[in-house]
Order: structure tokens, then sequence, then C-alpha cells
């Protein structure tokens, strides 16, 4: 009796650490898996950046939007159909709203105005190459 | 949600920033880095001014960040102590407390700009624990204005790519964090063996 008594812990334990270690192991494989899949991501995101210009979204402000695609702001206003004013940070959004118009038409006349504004000779930076720094 | 913030950043600009500083310091899943990035846009745009867009995030961050101190001070602390009473465990609570002194100051200051989805369980565990507040206070003000700093100036530096930045930067800090949890693990995987 004593000396099965004496024996159950030490099994417990021998099967305690063995599920310790396999739980051990896999956590650093999953770890590792993770840290893959950032580094992967990060490094995509960093050709996106480097190769591929700012799409288009409805929060970006007209002058936001010349800004990140290095045309005047002037013919963007123009191409949606108002006045050209630099102070005029609404959201594309909101100036569908007010002008009762969809937002997907904006960033469509948007899209051909900043490939209509581009110097000649510089390709659009959408997908593929940069646009001008 | 994020576009309709992104919209108010870029409409109202700083007092926004500052406003969803704090809603974001508390608890609430907002893309802060993304958020600080832009203000980085905006302000190589002329749109707003580096000193204020870095006062008021810093401003609106500490104020969510204390916030969530006090609550985890007064609320998780009655909890807390409700539970080491029941299971007896005074000594426990002690030790972790005491080890919160210790390693605090520097889980506060990171999570404040390098692994900031932690910041607002940081502030909870920080009040529940008791960790001396002017401690906690010293290491936030120094980690979020590091933070505020650190990335509107890349947002500046980078400001025709703020999408793209903003998912960079947080894929990174991701990475870095798996990566640090592999190694921890694999220095406990060789103790295991070793046993």
């Amino acid at each position: 009796m004593v000396t099965l008594a004496g024996r159950r812990p030490a099994i417990v334990y021998s099967v305690n650490r063995r599920n310790q270690g396999l739980l051990i192991g896999l956590a650093f494989l999953l770890s590792i898996s993770l840290t893959a899949v950032f580094a992967f991501r990060a490094g995509r995101h960093a050709r996106h950046m480097r190769f591929e210009s700012e799409s288009i979204r409805p929060w970006m402000s007209v002058p936001f939007i010349a800004h990140t695609h290095h045309v005047p702001a002037d013919p963007l206003f123009e191409a949606i159909g108002l006045p050209p004013h630099p102070h005029d940070r609404r959201p594309l959004r909101r100036i569908a709203h007010d002008e009762n118009r969809p937002v997907s038409e904006l960033i469509s006349r948007l899209e051909q105005a900043i490939a209509a504004a581009r110097p000649p000779g510089v390709e659009p930076a959408t997908p593929g190459r940069a646009g001008p720094r | 949600m994020n576009e309709q913030l992104l919209a108010a950043l870029s409409q109202y600009g700083p007092p926004a920033l500052c406003g969803i500083s704090a809603i974001a310091a508390v608890g609430l899943p907002l893309p802060m880095t993304l958020l600080l990035i832009v203000a980085g846009s905006l302000v190589s745009q002329g749109v707003m001014n580096f000193w204020w867009a870095i006062a008021l995030a810093s401003a609106g961050s500490i104020a969510g960040d204390v916030a969530g101190y006090v609550l985890g001070r007064w609320g998780g602390s009655a909890v807390l102590l409700r539970l080491t009473r029941l299971l007896s465990r005074r000594s426990g609570l002690d030790r972790a407390q005491k080890q919160a002194e210790k390693w605090g100051g520097a889980g506060v200051f990171l999570s404040r700009w390098l692994v900031t989805p932690l910041g607002p369980w940081i502030n909870l565990a920080s009040g529940t624990i008791r960790y001396p507040w002017p401690r906690f206070l010293l290491w936030d003000a120094l980690g979020e204005t590091l933070g505020a700093v650190l990335f509107i100036s890349v947002g500046r530096l980078f400001s025709d790519r703020v999408l793209a930045l903003a998912a960079l930067l947080g894929d990174t800090a991701w990475a870095l964090v798996a990566l640090a949890a592999a190694v921890f693990l694999a220095w406990q995987l060789l103790m295991w063996a070793r046993r």
C-alpha cells in the first residue's frame, strides 16, 4: 500500500510534466507562427507603402486626397463640381450627403481627375508603380 | 465607426483628437495609432499645429488612462479583496502588488506606445493592485507623450502613405510581441528539458 501510494504521485507528476512540456511546445509553435504571419503582413504593407498610392476613402477630404496623390486640389474640386476652396475640409461622405450624390460617384470622378492631373509621362501609381513623391 | 472617427479628425482637428484619445484610453477599441498618424499627415498639410496635436492627444490619453486606473482602484480592488478573503490568499495578493511595484512602471510605459492594445487593461490592473498613483501618472505621461510624438512625427514624415504606414506599424508591433513570447517560451522549454 505504501509503495503504491508512494508511486501514484510520481506517475501523476510524470504525466503532468509531459503535458506541461507539450503545452509549452505548442505555445512556442503558435508564437513562432504568429511572428511569421505578422512579419509577412508587415512586409506586404511595406511593399504597398513603397509602390502603391493610397486608395481614396470616404473619410478623406479633397485637400487630403490631393496631398496623398501629389496633385493640386483645385482640379479635384472642379471634377466633383465644387468651387475650389483650400479650407473646405469636409470628408467626401459629408460632401456626398450635402450634394445628394453617391460617394462612389465622387470617388470615381476624383480618380479620373487625379489621372488627368498627373504630369505627362508619369504613370498612375495604383497598382504596382510608385507615384511621384 | 473608424471612418467616422477619421472624418471627425479630418474636419475638426485637435479637439476631436483629444476626445477620441480619451475614449480609446478608457478601453474602447479605437484605431489610435492610425488616428495619430493621420494627425501627423494633417500637420504636414498645415491643417494642425504639431505641438497642439501632441499636447491634446497626450492630454486626452492621460485623462482616459487615469479614469481607467481610478475605475480599477475603486471597482476592481473591492472585487479582488472579496476574492482574496474568499480564497484566503492574502499573501498572493501582496506578492502580486510587490511584483507590480517592481515591474509596473515598465509595463505602463511600454503599453502607452509599443503594445497599445494592452494599455486599458494595464490601467485597470494598476488600479486594482493599487500601484502607487504618482508613479503611474509619471510613467503614463512619459509613455503617452512619447507615443504621440512618435506616431505624429512618423505620420508627418510619410504623410502621403498613412493607411499603409498604420497597418505596417500595427503588424510590426504584434510581430515583436509574438517574437518576445516565442523567446520566453523557448527559454521555458529549455528549463523544462533540463529538469
